[in-house]
């Protein structure tokens, strides 16, 4: 399967905009599932500086500065990423989440290693108790992780109402708790949450899902901006996604972008502006199947 | 008055000290037996032949000293924002030369030890996978930050200037109790504590044989320079401060001037293709490297997720590009983190392959099981404080709690075990400390300051103590009413005579340059400008009216009192309804609140804090005795000035302690205005300092006359004395016009006679000068807005017809004066905003950018 992915950012503003620094994770990243085939960062105005580097987690980042008055500003990300799903694994064969949570990372794995930064506290992710008792239900003493955590998955999606204008980027993960209800990012804070406070590691995983459904299939919920979803590190098996908005296990539908500790670490686009009174955001994404034909075209 | 000297000496005995240490703790002066330590002998021999009258002699003109310096410490909680008078004890803490060297080999190793974790945390982490280190402590602590990680730094060096807190137990061993590693703050004062105390004590001082300060930051300075990855001859070094109102503001401040380095704030430096620069009025100028006062979390609020914007947007892309060098480097603020001091001995024994020489006090984090149980059964003996930064609130004495706060500490500990640290309370040593001109022990802490220097550490030979305020408490804390003393390290060999302030003798290129200036200085100079002259202003106009109420009887004496009254309500938004002398003089409280209450907008006491605060924010471009004229406005002296946070307490005055602290004033302000004249070099700072007080002695003339002279009244001869007088310009007017009074010749001799230095026509003519000195494009062939409104206004006043203005109509009222003044008054807001907008206007805050809302 591959994707285009297009992700526009237009913002306008009331005042002229003397300069403006900024730092986008809107590149895809290589993961065993996927190959990214190409990528660019359009600005416009041209930026007198752009870079790219790799963020701490592994993931690209693009550093850009406008050094001349502007009045509005685009960013147009453009991909194009082959998909290769990986069956899922067979949730009974997943080892009991009870006799791994706890433990220590194994000195001698590197991936125990890899997956220690998301274990922790984070700046939008805190462990706490009540975390841990909502998520307890699905943590039956024994049950095989990828069991337990698809039922925590499915839990929230059942209890959890799917609201855009409910919060921010700012709300707490344990105000959403209590009002039920949210978007995906807070949906996948929350189950990163539940996750941790149990000892699991969790991660926040950015990327974008296919715009409109093969036929038959229903609109994803978060498929008209970059959707965000959880990915957990289970012992012998690797790290295993999860989506709570769609109760689902991505495969062919889910194109990763960056991962982080959670959505601070992997912010699509951020920036700094001098000037520029009023601001005026617009966000356009499109994820479309690229056939055989048209990518020999390309 | 021998008899009470409490450091006399007998004749034959051993040397009496009326000083009692208290029972427990080890005491630096005496000895369990009483007898003198070693280190101490020379030091109090010669205090003792001084005498207790001649030290309290001494250390009353040091106070004076600490005052006329400025040395301050800003105290966070005080409504009105005021800095406390820096606390030196004059008594110093003495080090014998073999105890500074066994300090200086163990804290030398402990620099090595956390330049060698700082360089692996923020590159291959192998403490981490070899178990050395809890990952939590890293990844589950705010204080490490993923940007600044895998960055080559210059030089590789990952730590340029360290810090650790040292307290002595009661068995006389040194221990440490705490590390800073991103920021240091105290050398300054460590510097201006040595300064006051070698003037205080010079013969003692050189007795005694102590090292010297100025080694230390010579080789700072050396790392400094180095450590730039351009320009290493000559690179262009600022430090970078979060701005007045930081506690330790004095301080940056003062090293900065010491050491040669330009201090600015985040909004003077930028960005741009990756590197970092200086915002001048004369352009940019790339800057190497930042000493920086900033915690890592402020410095670039792009990738380090400050909430606040006093950093420097970019500043880790220009780290990454290799284009600047950060002291410390971003990301050293982890280092700090208490919850690594009980690991440190296992990573010193790994990555040294030595034990450690100097061990912190014991630490347990309560992330792990163990250390939890272990802080929570001993917590009355513990001090508890945040896992990953020191900042995040105060070090808790448990012991010092109720037993409630205890078991809610507790709580809190069990809650979010993670984040706390539990250190074994330590009983500080005590040393003398001179208080009501008694000595009396105070517990203390020793900060020592290391340097980066070639591939080691250097110590200084010295330190910042910070004494606690009484016997009764451990907790250290200048915000809590500590005080400092000078740390003297005995010296082992020949004492270097080095000093940083008498540069060496060599060949210096000489340049008459320099003279540019940072745009937000420029600012602050312009209002300094006109907050000094709105003072004199506001200060002439109240004491003609003084004056004029305790010279004259009556009412029917002073008719032109009234209009006074009138100019100076409009002025202040004050004093309304104080239409006649009557109501004035019945409101004694009235005139002490304004001379006095800082928080009364348009008062006299308002506009000097104004002046204060902002000349606090240029003292690095004013001259030592321009601020010593400026700490001598009265308000700088009242009791209610340096009183915290008791209510206001007006000192209860009589019209002629008015008139005389009025008097006091105008001198002060117009010695200001005259060294300023004489001793500032003809450069941008003078420009802006200039321009600022021509504009605002533009507009509190036109103000003036606006309220006395439009409407025509029958005290017309009163008045123009009076003005004349309040204008400075009555002896003028008498040679030419003898005992005449009357309103032309005035008007000439204050708005268009371009010889009268306080006429309205010299104002524009001295700002249309400063214009043309200012950075301008020279192909321009067409004038700048404000050269084209100080023509205009200087224009109309060289084509008026005073005669012709002054004409009433029916009713008294003059139609035409009127309109010229108010035409005049109303450029003035014009010509600065054109300043502004020409000179200033990079200086717009930054923000972030929106989020994208509802489309997540």
């Amino acid at each position: 399967m591959i994707y285009r992915i297009t992700h526009v950012n237009t913002y306008r503003y009331s005042e002229p905009v003397t300069s403006c620094q900024n730092l986008a994770h809107l590149s895809p990243r290589e993961t065993p599932r996927q190959t990214s085939l190409q990528s660019q960062i359009l600005v416009q105005p041209s930026p007198a500086v752009m870079s790219s580097r790799q963020d701490y987690f592994g993931n690209p980042v693009s550093y850009f500065a406008v050094q001349e008055p502007h009045r509005s500003l685009t960013v147009t990300a453009t991909s194009q990423v082959q998909l290769r799903p990986e069956p899922t694994p067979e949730p009974a064969l997943t080892p009991p989440w009870d006799d791994l949570a706890c433990l220590r990372p194994r000195p001698g794995s590197p991936e125990d290693v890899e997956a220690s930064p998301f274990r922790f506290d984070s700046q939008y992710v805190e462990r706490h108790a009540d975390l841990a008792s909502y998520a307890r239900p699905s943590f039956l003493p024994g049950r095989p992780i990828l069991d337990a955590v698809l039922d925590f998955t499915r839990r929230i999606h059942a209890e959890f109402r799917y609201d855009k204008t409910a919060t921010t980027t700012a709300t707490p993960v344990l105000e959403v708790l209590r009002h039920r209800h949210g978007v995906c990012q807070d949906f996948a804070h929350l189950q990163i949450g539940g996750l941790r406070s149990l000892g699991i590691s969790a991660r926040y995983v950015s990327g974008y899902l296919l715009t409109t459904p093969p036929p038959g299939l229903p609109r994803l919920l978060g498929a008209d901006a970059s959707h965000a979803w959880v990915s957990f590190y289970c012992p012998g098996f690797g790290w295993i996604d999860i989506d709570p908005t769609n109760n689902a296990i991505p495969g062919d539908r889910h194109i990763t972008f960056a991962w982080g500790r959670d959505y601070d670490d992997v912010c699509p686009l951020k920036g700094v502006i001098l000037g520029g009174g009023k601001q005026v955001v617009d966000v356009g994404v499109s994820v479309v199947p690229v056939d055989a034909a048209e990518k020999d075209d390309a | 008055m021998a008899g009470n000297d409490n450091l006399s000496a007998t004749s034959d005995g051993p040397r009496e000290l009326a000083y009692r240490p208290v029972v427990g703790p080890h005491d630096e002066m005496l000895a369990e037996s009483g007898a003198l330590r070693p280190q101490w002998r020379g030091l109090c021999g010669a205090l003792a032949d001084l005498g207790m009258a001649e030290l309290n002699r001494r250390w009353e003109e040091a106070r004076q000293l600490i005052r006329e310096h400025g040395v301050t410490y800003n105290l966070h909680g005080d409504p009105r924002g005021l800095d406390r008078p820096w606390q030196l004890d004059p008594v110093p803490l003495m080090i014998s030369a073999a105890e500074a060297s066994a300090i200086a080999a163990g804290l030398v190793q402990r620099a090595r030890l956390f330049e060698k974790v700082l360089a692996d945390i923020h590159g291959r982490q192998d403490v981490l996978s070899r178990g050395l280190l809890p990952a939590e402590l890293v990844f589950g602590n705010p204080s490490f930050l993923p940007p600044c990680h895998g960055v080559a730094l210059p030089g590789n060096r990952h730590l340029h200037f360290y810090a650790a807190d040292l307290g002595r137990a009661p068995d006389g061993s040194i221990w440490v109790l705490g590390d800073r590693t991103q920021a240091p703050s105290g050398a300054g004062y460590a510097l201006e504590n040595r300064i006051v105390m070698s003037r205080m004590l010079p013969e003692v001082f050189r007795d005694c044989q102590v090292d010297r300060l100025a080694l230390f930051f010579r080789a700072f300075r050396e790392t400094m320079r180095t450590a730039a990855p351009y320009n290493r001859d000559n690179p262009r070094i600022v430090l970078l401060t979060p701005g007045p109102s930081n506690e330790t503001y004095f301080e940056h401040a003062y090293l900065a001037r010491y050491l040669g380095y330009t201090l600015v704030e985040g909004a003077d430096l930028t960005v741009r293709d990756n590197r970092v620069y200086q915002k001048l009025l004369g352009g940019l100028q790339p800057v190497d490297v930042i000493l920086r006062r900033l915690d890592d979390h402020d410095c670039d609020p792009l990738e380090l997720r400050g909430s606040s914007l006093v950093g420097v947007p970019g500043l880790v892309q220009a780290v990454h590009a290799g284009n600047v060098a950060i002291a410390n480097p971003l990301g050293s603020g982890w280092m700090e983190s208490p919850a690594l001091v009980p690991y440190l001995a296992g990573l010193c024994k790994h990555l040294l392959g030595e034990d450690l020489k100097i061990r912190s006090v014991a630490s347990w984090w309560c992330g792990e099981a163990d250390g939890r149980d272990h802080v929570l059964s001993n917590l009355e003996r513990m001090v508890i404080k945040h896992a990953f930064s020191p900042a995040r609130f105060e070090p808790i004495f448990a012991g010092e709690l109720s037993a409630a706060d205890r078991t809610a500490l507790a709580a809190s500990i069990c809650a979010r075990p993670n984040e706390y640290v539990g250190q074994e309370q330590l009983n500080l040593s005590t040393a003398p400390v001179l208080v009501d001109e008694q000595l009396q022990p105070r517990h203390l802490v020793m900060r020592v300051f290391l340097t980066a220097s070639g591939d080691s550490f250097a110590v200084m030979p010295g330190g910042l103590t910070r004494v606690t305020a009484s016997a009764q408490t451990l907790v250290v804390s200048m915000q809590q009413g500590g005080g400092s003393k000078d740390t003297w390290v005995l010296a082992s060999g020949p004492v270097s005579t080095f000093s940083l302030l008498q540069p060496a003798v060599q060949t210096v290129e000489l340049t008459r340059g320099g003279g540019d200036l940072p745009s937000r200085a420029a600012d602050n100079l312009f209002w300094l400008g006109r907050y000094v002259e709105r003072a004199e202003g506001t200060v002439r106009l109240l004491r003609g009216i003084l004056v004029r109420l305790t010279e004259k009887s009556g009412l029917a004496d002073v008719p032109e009192l009234p209009h006074l009254m009138r100019a100076l309500s409009q002025q202040t938004q004050l004093f309304a309804g104080a239409g006649s002398s009557a109501a004035f003089s019945a409101s004694e409280a009235e005139l002490a609140a304004f001379l006095y209450d800082v928080r009364r907008s348009g008062s006299l006491a308002a506009t000097l804090a104004e002046l204060d605060r902002v000349a606090g924010m240029v003292r690095d471009r004013i001259s030592m005795d321009m601020w010593r004229i400026l700490s001598s406005l009265y308000l700088n002296e009242t009791p209610t000035h340096a009183e915290a946070n008791g209510p206001l307490d007006f000192p209860s005055l009589t019209l002629s302690d008015a008139l005389e602290l009025l008097n006091r004033t105008v001198q002060t302000l117009a010695a200001f205005g005259g060294l300023a004249a004489d001793s500032m070099t003809r450069g941008y700072a003078w420009c802006f300092l200039d321009m600022g007080r021509r504009l605002e002695r533009s507009a509190h003339l036109l103000s003036l006359l606006r309220s006395t002279v439009v409407q025509a009244n029958d005290a017309e001869g009163p008045l123009v004395e009076a003005l004349l007088e309040i204008a400075d310009s009555w002896m003028t007017y008498r040679r030419r016009y003898l005992h005449h009074r009357s309103l032309a010749p005035l008007l000439d001799l204050l708005l268009a006679d371009e010889n009268n230095p306080r006429s309205l026509a010299f104002q524009l003519i001295a700002i249309g000068e400063q214009l043309d000195r200012l950075p301008h494009d020279p192909t321009l062939a067409r004038r700048t807005p404000e050269q084209r409104v100080v023509l205009a206004g200087l224009t109309a006043l060289r084509l008026a017809d005073i005669n012709d203005w002054i004409a009433t109509d029916a009713t008294g009222y003059r139609p035409r004066l009127a309109e010229a003044l108010t035409r005049l008054a109303d450029d003035l807001p014009v010509l600065s905003d054109a300043i502004t907008l020409r000179f200033l206007s990079h200086l717009q805050p930054s923000r972030h950018l929106a989020e994208p809302g509802g489309s997540r």
